[in-house]
């Protein structure tokens, strides 16, 4: 799937190291991110991978380097920050749902309070999204009666009712059994390929083969490798990447 | 005479199937010498012990005996020969499981019923009831509880030394108190709490202000004659405040713009103010000194004001310990500290030098010192931040003291906060220092709960965009106190059974009061029958505090997924 060369860059990641201590674990890593690009970073445990999507929401703080969301810098002044956490979604390993709301109430939550819609206005968006991610029957459940597969869902549409310019996704589905993985990275695919500007941390090889438009390989803070998927898997470069492929492809 | 002899054949061999002496004898008494040792010792005692009763109360003594028969007869027969009986089987496996056992529970029940006798002796067989016969001359045996002191000084237990012309007004407050919960309970009960607006909003607004309410029956508004009617100043002040705070809950999009509430929040205060200005000059609700409040009355309006200030102020102090606040940067920190130790080094220092009269003052004389101490203790461990650090200090300072010094501390210190002249009452600053420290441990609890909430929760909120306010409102606290449910009612239980301690810091609370009782000439020396119905009454509230707190955590859920 081509992105249109000419579609704005959306997110800008320029030389960011990022630092727990003493130990750096982005060791100066520059990324750019257009329009409707689907992009999926690959690499093995330990190699900041999580690390760096979660500095582009602030759930990390960069030491160094520039990080530009819709050309808003990200910096220590909390607008700034308020801003870009509006214009990114993002969904978690262990899909994070309030237990205590029902899923209309965890969905509706944000959008009534940080963008002031009507109840009315945010219910209707919810169920919009709800029903696109194929579980409009479940709004009035709480979360711990539903299936892994579909708490992962309704983190999706909960991210998706804010109406966010970029979508990021950390390993979504890690923590599912196999028979639901299915059911969420169907709906990760249709969105890509609705034109949603997606970044997404995940092992499925497969999901990033068909449906991205660039795979990113990382290890050690670094990034090694950057291609189209064929050209990635088949013409690996980088020693390391080669290293990582055959283990983890069993042809 | 065939078949009596099989069946004794049946049941010998049953019983030789589930029984084995040897095995009896090693598992009860000669399986090591502790266990003999342990087995003959309480053979000895239970003996003695048991002719003892016999002398001394043989009917329950045999009756006992005969029962702790009859459930051996029983077990045994559970045991040996089969024969199920629910008693039986439920004796074999707990009370009579071995011969240890056995003489344990002939033993204990012994000694139950003697305490209970003579606890059925002192409070029940030998005790007057009668309120006017408890005069040391007229009063019944000393082995007997002599209850009618509880009728007899009821006055000082509900009350304390309360004036008796007041006594309506705090009866009235306790009605008027009654009214509204029944009301509130019957909503509830009925539904109408859920599905009537207007209901759920007129009772909620009596709620809160039922405080004032209660203060004003219970204090009296004070009124200095000869004071004008309105200080505009105070007027004015209060409309400000309450506009921006109108302001605020309406930018938190707490609550919804109309002019109706509009004009409500900008008329509230100066209406409740002319009110109150009005109660004031009436001689309708003339001030009660707060130092005359005692007894049960005192006991519950420390612990309920105790634990209602207390649980806001101890999440704010909770947050705050946990708050990710900028900090203030070392170049800031440090010129101001260095400067501010100059300038007190040089304008106090030198004074209390020449003051000093001994080597600690002479110490004490260079305080300024401590300046540069503080900042690197902020700097060093909080990395600037001052929320979390003024938050930290004060609960490691607050909970390193005894309750005691702080009430004491409440007492001396309270004239500083005030203007030169007026006084505070004593109650109050009991109060207020009971209140510090009850909120130092409640933000402890609270930023226990606060850390058990998984980080997710935290990230999720902050990734949606929500503030710190509303992350905590909606998201943080919601889960956090329903976790918390058992520690609070815990910690609520000991403030209620603490608040007896303002009794030696000289108010009159429940318990201060039986001092004062007993010190009466009338009822001399009859402490036990106070503190054996004071310990009563505790017991009951906080059963029923703990019952309470049960069935919250049912109906909400707590420990389930």
């Amino acid at each position: 799937m081509a992105v249109n060369p000419m579609a704005e860059t959306v997110i800008e990641v320029r030389d960011v190291h990022l630092w727990y201590g003493e130990f750096e674990a982005l060791k100066g890593v520059n990324l750019t991110v257009k329009h409707g690009e689907v992009i999926v970073i690959l690499g093995p445990s330990g190699s900041g991978k999580s690390t760096f999507i979660r500095a582009i929401n602030r759930l990390e703080e960069h030491g160094q380097g520039d990080i530009v969301v819709k050309g808003i810098p990200l910096s220590h002044d909390v607008r700034n920050i308020a801003e870009i956490r509006r214009e990114v979604g993002m969904v978690f390993q262990q899909f994070n749902l309030f237990p205590h709301l029902t899923v209309m109430e965890n969905i509706t939550l944000a959008p009534i309070h940080v963008r002031k819609w009507s109840r009315e206005k945010a219910e209707e968006t919810a169920m919009k999204w709800l029903t696109r991610v194929g579980i409009p029957e479940q709004a009035p459940k709480y979360p711990g009666q539903l299936s892994g597969g579909q708490q992962q869902r309704v983190a999706i549409a909960r991210t998706l009712t804010m109406e966010p310019e970029v979508l990021l996704f950390d390993e979504p589905t890690s923590a599912l059994d196999p028979e639901m993985v299915k059911e969420v990275l169907d709906v990760m695919a249709d969105l890509a390929r609705t034109g949603f500007t997606i970044l997404a941390v995940t092992h499925e090889m497969g999901f990033a083969r068909g449906v991205a438009d660039r795979i990113v390989f990382m290890d050690h803070g670094r990034i090694l490798e950057q291609n189209e998927p064929n050209e990635f898997f088949e013409n690996p470069k980088d020693d390391r990447l080669k290293l990582f492929l055959s283990q983890i492809l069993h042809h | 005479m065939a078949a009596f002899t099989e069946s004794l054949t049946r049941i010998r061999s049953s019983v030789e199937q589930r029984f084995n002496w040897n095995y009896f004898l090693q598992d009860n008494i000669t399986g090591s010498l502790w266990l003999t040792v342990w087995v003959l010792f309480l053979a000895l005692v239970t003996t003695f012990y048991t002719i003892r009763q016999l002398e001394v109360a043989p009917l329950s003594t045999i009756i006992i005996l005969v029962a702790v028969g009859v459930g051996l007869v029983l077990a045994v027969a559970n045991g040996l020969f089969q024969y199920h009986t629910r008693v039986g089987e439920w004796l074999r496996l707990n009370l009579l499981s071995s011969v240890s056992n056995v003489l344990l529970t002939i033993l204990l029940l012994l000694l139950l019923v003697a305490a209970f006798r003579g606890a059925w002796q002192y409070a029940v067989v030998n005790a007057t009831f009668d309120p006017d016969l408890t005069a040391p001359a007229v009063r019944g045996p000393a082995d007997g509880a002599t209850w009618g002191v509880l009728a007899g000084a009821r006055n000082l237990l509900i009350y304390g030394r309360l004036e008796r012309v007041n006594i309506p007004r705090v009866n009235q407050a306790f009605y008027l108190l009654l009214t509204l919960s029944a009301i509130t309970f019957a909503a509830n009960k009925t539904g109408l709490w859920r599905r009537n607006d207007l209901l759920r909003r007129i009772l909620t607004y009596i709620w809160l202000a039922s405080p004032i309410i209660l203060f004003i029956f219970l204090n009296g508004v004070p009124y200095i004659p000869g004071s004008p009617l309105i200080d505009v100043g105070t007027l004015l002040i209060g409309t400000v405040v309450l506009l921006a705070i109108y302001g605020l809950l309406f930018w938190q999009r707490v609550i919804k713009f109309s002019v109706v509430s509009l004009v409500g929040a900008a008329a509230a205060w100066p209406i409740a103010y002319l009110l109150w200005r009005l109660i004031g000059r009436s001689p309708l609700f003339p001030a009660i000194s707060p130092d005359s409040w005692g007894g049960l009355l005192l006991t519950l309006i420390v612990a309920t004001s105790v634990i209602i200030l207390s649980f806001p102020i101890g999440i704010l102090l909770a947050l705050g310990r946990r708050s990710q606040v900028r900090g203030i940067p070392n170049w800031l920190t440090w010129p101001i500290a260095i400067g501010a130790t100059i300038y007190f080094s040089f304008t106090s220092t030198p004074q209390l030098l020449e003051d000093a009269r001994n080597g600690v003052e002479t110490v004490i004389a260079f305080w300024p010192l401590l300046i540069i101490g503080a900042a690197y203790g902020l700097q060093r461990s909080f990395k600037g931040n001052v929320v979390a650090a003024a938050a930290t200090t004060f609960i490691e300072v607050v909970r390193g003291v005894p309750l005691i010094t702080l009430l004491f501390m409440g007492i001396i210190m309270a004239p500083f906060f005030f203007q030169r002249g007026t006084t505070i009452s004593n109650t109050y600053a009991v109060i207020a220092g009971f209140t510090v420290f009850s909120a130092a441990y409640m933000a402890e609890l609270i930023r226990g709960g606060l850390q058990a909430i998984p980080r997710g929760q935290y990230e999720a909120a902050d990734s949606l965009g929500l503030n710190t306010l509303q992350k905590m409102r909606f998201i943080v606290l919601p889960q956090v106190l329903r976790i918390l449910i058992p520690a609070l009612v815990g910690s609520f239980i000991g403030t209620f059974k603490a608040s007896s301690l303002v009794s030696i810091v000289g108010l009159f609370d429940l318990v201060g009061i039986a001092t004062a009782i007993i010190g009466n000439p009338e009822w001399l020396g009859l402490k036990k029958e106070l503190y054996y119905a004071m310990a009563v009454f505790y017991f009951l509230v906080c059963f029923a505090m703990s019952a309470y707190s049960r069935r919250l955590e049912v109906r909400l859920g707590v420990g389930e997924r």
